[in-house]
C-alpha cells in the first residue's frame, strides 16, 4: 500500500536531526550510518521526494584549487550515486586523442616493436581545443584485412612522425662516459615527436596550437652509434574504457568530509598530544578564554589561561583514527565523515583543463540521459 | 537497427536483440553500402522490457550502460514517492548490459523510469550552473585567466 | 614443389606484425656480422663466417617492410 503522500503531520527534519543523518560514523574499529536514507518512506510523514528546487537550495560548490593540472573543488548536498557517476565519466567516458598506430619502418634500437608502440601510445598529447574538441570526430576502425588507412582522414587522424638515429660524438672527450655527450641522440624522448598536419588541420592545430606531447621530457628509448627509429603514428580519439591511454585523467577522486568533534575538553599536555594525533593544521592549541571558564558545566571551570585543543581544518584530516587509539581521549573525541560533502581531486593528464573536464563530465552525464530518455520513448512506441 | 519494427514482443524481434551484432552483420550483407552508411546514424535500441513484465512492476534491460548510469539512475527513481522499489544489477561482468528493476505504488514503471531520466539531466544543469558559476569567481579572485 | 606461385593468405594474419615475404629467390643474402657490424654478404654455398674477422654469428637484418603496431 502506498503511503499516504501529503501526511497530515509532515514533519521536517530540524538541523540536529539532519546533521546525523547525513553523517558517517567513524569509531575505533568500524563505520557506522554508511548508506544514505533520504528516500520517500523511510522516515514517516517526511517528504523526501526528489524536487528541482529543494535540490538547487541544497547543492552547492565551493573551489579549493584551480590549476589546469589539478583542480580541487567540494560538491556539497549531493548524493555519493551522482558525484559517483561524474567520477567514473571523468575517468572513462571523456574522449581524448592518443596514438593508436604505430606504422614502424625500422626500429634497430633494443626495445622491442611492440613494447615502443606501446610506450608511444601512453604519452599525452596536448592542442588547440577547438580543433581537439569539435574539430576532430570518431575514427571507425577498419575491418580485419582491410587497408589500415581506409578510414582515415584530417578529421578523425593526426600522423605525427619519429625519426632519430644515434650517431657518435665526435667532438667528445674520447673518454667521456656520459652517452648522452658522447653520442648524438643516445636518448629518444617525447619533444622528438613531429606533428605532420594534414588537411585542415594546418589551420586548427598552428602555432601553439601544434599537436605536441604535453611532457617533452618523457624518456622514449635509448640508443647506441648505429642504432636507428624511424616510424609513423597514427592518433585517434577514444575513452578510458577502451583503453587508459585515453583516459583524460592522470587522477580523479574524492573524499567525504572529515569531522571532528572534541566533545570534551582537551588541555594541556594532553592537547599537544592530541595535536600530534592529526596532519598539521588541523588541530589548533588555544588558550581558555575567562569566559569559557566561567560558564558552568563546560568543563573549562578553573582552567583559565590553560592550553586546549580546537578543531581549526579538518579538510586537512586524513582520518588516521590515531586519536582513538590513546585512552586519555576516550569520550572525549567523535570522528566522523559527511556524507554529502565530497572533495574532489581532479589532476590532468594534460589534453584538458582540469576545471574543463568536470564540466564535460557533467554534459557528459546529461547527454547520457537524454539519449536513454529517446530510447525508453521508442522502446514504448 | 533500421529493420526493427513497431512490434516488440514477436519472438523474431526479441531474438535479434539477444544477439544485436549477428543480427547486424547479417542485414549489412544484404544491404548495400548507401544503408551501410546511414546505420551508423540510426541509434541501435539500447533499452528493452525484460518479459515478465507488468504496468506497475517492470524490469528494463540497459545494453551499453553500468554502474555510472545504473547507481545514479536507480537513486533518482527510489526519491519518487509513488515508487516502492527500485534497484538495478549488472547480471555478469562480461556482458555490456545493467537490469533496473522498478515496483511503483501507482502508475506505470515507465513512466517512474522517465521521470528519472528526466530527474537526472535537470540535476546535471543545476550542478554545471553551479559549478561554472563559482570557478568563474574563485578565477576573478585569484586573478586566474584562462 | 612450386614455391614461386604461393601466395600466403592476407586475411586473417592476425592484428600485429604480419611480414610475410613474397618467396622471391634470391642468390645472395646480406648478414650483420655479430662481432664487428659490417654487412656480409654471402652466397648461396659459402660458409658462415664474417669477410672481414671471421666471425661466425652472423645476424639476419630486420625487414624492411613497413609493419603496423596498435599502441595497446
Amino acid at each position: 500500500m502506498a503511503p499516504s503522500k501529503k501526511a497530515s503531520w509532515t514533519n521536517a527534519p530540524d538541523a540536529e536531526e539532519l546533521e546525523k543523518r547525513n553523517t558517517v560514523g567513524i569509531h575505533k574499529e568500524t563505520v557506522t550510518h554508511n548508506t544514505s536514507v533520504d528516500f520517500p518512506g523511510h522516515v514517516p510523514g517526511e517528504d523526501e521526494a526528489f524536487s528541482l528546487d529543494r535540490f538547487r537550495d541544497g547543492f552547492s560548490v565551493d573551489f579549493h584549487q584551480n590549476d589546469p593540472f589539478h583542480a580541487s573543488f567540494s560538491l556539497m548536498g549531493i548524493d555519493a550515486s551522482l558525484s559517483n557517476a561524474f567520477r567514473r565519466i571523468l575517468i572513462s567516458e571523456i574522449p581524448t586523442l592518443a596514438v593508436e598506430n604505430v606504422f614502424i619502418e625500422i626500429n634497430t634500437s633494443v626495445v622491442q616493436d611492440e613494447v615502443l608502440a606501446h610506450r608511444l601510445g601512453l604519452i599525452p598529447f596536448k592542442g588547440g581545443k577547438e580543433g581537439l574538441h569539435n574539430f576532430l570526430k570518431w575514427h571507425k576502425k577498419p575491418e580485419p584485412g582491410e587497408d589500415a588507412y581506409k578510414n582515415s582522414y584530417d578529421w578523425n587522424t593526426v600522423s605525427l612522425e619519429l625519426n632519430v638515429k644515434c650517431t657518435l660524438n665526435e667532438d667528445a672527450d674520447p673518454r667521456e662516459d656520459d652517452p648522452r655527450k658522447a653520442y648524438h641522440n643516445a636518448h629518444v624522448y617525447a619533444r622528438d615527436i613531429v606533428f605532420t598536419p594534414t588537411g585542415a588541420q594546418e589551420q586548427y592545430f598552428a602555432g601553439d596550437d601544434a599537436i605536441a606531447p604535453v611532457h617533452p621530457d618523457i624518456l622514449i628509448a635509448k640508443m647506441r652509434p648505429g642504432q636507428q627509429i624511424g616510424l609513423t603514428m597514427h592518433m585517434h580519439k577514444g575513452i578510458g574504457a577502451d583503453h587508459a591511454k585515453f583516459s583524460p585523467v592522470a587522477t580523479a577522486s574524492y573524499r567525504l568530509m572529515p569531522i571532528i568533534k572534541i566533545t570534551r575538553p582537551i588541555l594541556g599536555a594532553d592537547a599537544e598530544k592530541f595535536q600530534k594525533c592529526f596532519p598539521d593544521g588541523v588541530i589548533a592549541l588555544d588558550k581558555v578564554s575567562a569566559k569559557e571558564a566561567a560558564q558552568k558545566g563546560s568543563g573549562y571551570e578553573s582552567h583559565v589561561g590553560e592550553t586546549k585543543a580546537v578543531v581549526a581544518d579538518p579538510m586537512r584530516d586524513t582520518v588516521s583514527r590515531e586519536c582513538l587509539r590513546h585512552p586519555e581521549f576516550e569520550g572525549k573525541v567523535k570522528l566522523g565523515r559527511r556524507r554529502d560533502h565530497f572533495i574532489f581531486s581532479i589532476e590532468s593528464s594534460g589534453q584538458w583543463d582540469s576545471d574543463e573536464l568536470f564540466m564535460e563530465s557533467v554534459k557528459h552525464m546529461k547527454l547520457k540521459c537524454k539519449k536513454l530518455e529517446q530510447q525508453v520513448m521508442d522502446m514504448v512506441r | 537497427m533500421p529493420g526493427r519494427t513497431t512490434k516488440e514482443d514477436t519472438p523474431q524481434d526479441a531474438q535479434m536483440e539477444d544477439a544485436p551484432t549477428s543480427a547486424q552483420v547479417g542485414e549489412a550483407q544484404v544491404e548495400d553500402e548507401i544503408e551501410e552508411d546511414q546505420e551508423e546514424e540510426v541509434e541501435p535500441q539500447r533499452v528493452r522490457i525484460l518479459p515478465g513484465s507488468t504496468d506497475t512492476a517492470a524490469s528494463f534491460e540497459f545494453i551499453d550502460e553500468g554502474h555510472t548510469l545504473g547507481n545514479a539512475l536507480r537513486y533518482v527513481i527510489m526519491k519518487n514517492p509513488d515508487v516502492e522499489f527500485c534497484a538495478y544489477s549488472i547480471p555478469h561482468p562480461s556482458e555490456p548490459k545493467m537490469n533496473i528493476r522498478i515496483q511503483t505504488y501507482d502508475g506505470h514503471a515507465v513512466d517512474a523510469l522517465k521521470k528519472g531520466l528526466a530527474d537526472l539531466q535537470d540535476v546535471c544543469d543545476v550542478v554545471a550552473e553551479k559549478f561554472w558559476t563559482k570557478r568563474e569567481e574563485y578565477n576573478a579572485e585569484h586573478g586566474i585567466a584562462r | 614443389m612450386v614455391r614461386e606461385g604461393y601466395q600466403p593468405p592476407t586475411a586473417g594474419a592476425g592484428p600485429r606484425g604480419s611480414t610475410h615475404t613474397g618467396h622471391e629467390v634470391r642468390t645472395q643474402m646480406t648478414y650483420i656480422c655479430g662481432d664487428c657490424g659490417s654487412r656480409v654478404s654471402l652466397a648461396k654455398d659459402a660458409a658462415v663466417a664474417c669477410n672481414q674477422c671471421m666471425g661466425r654469428v652472423l645476424y639476419k637484418e630486420r625487414t624492411k617492410r613497413m609493419v603496423q603496431f596498435e599502441a595497446r
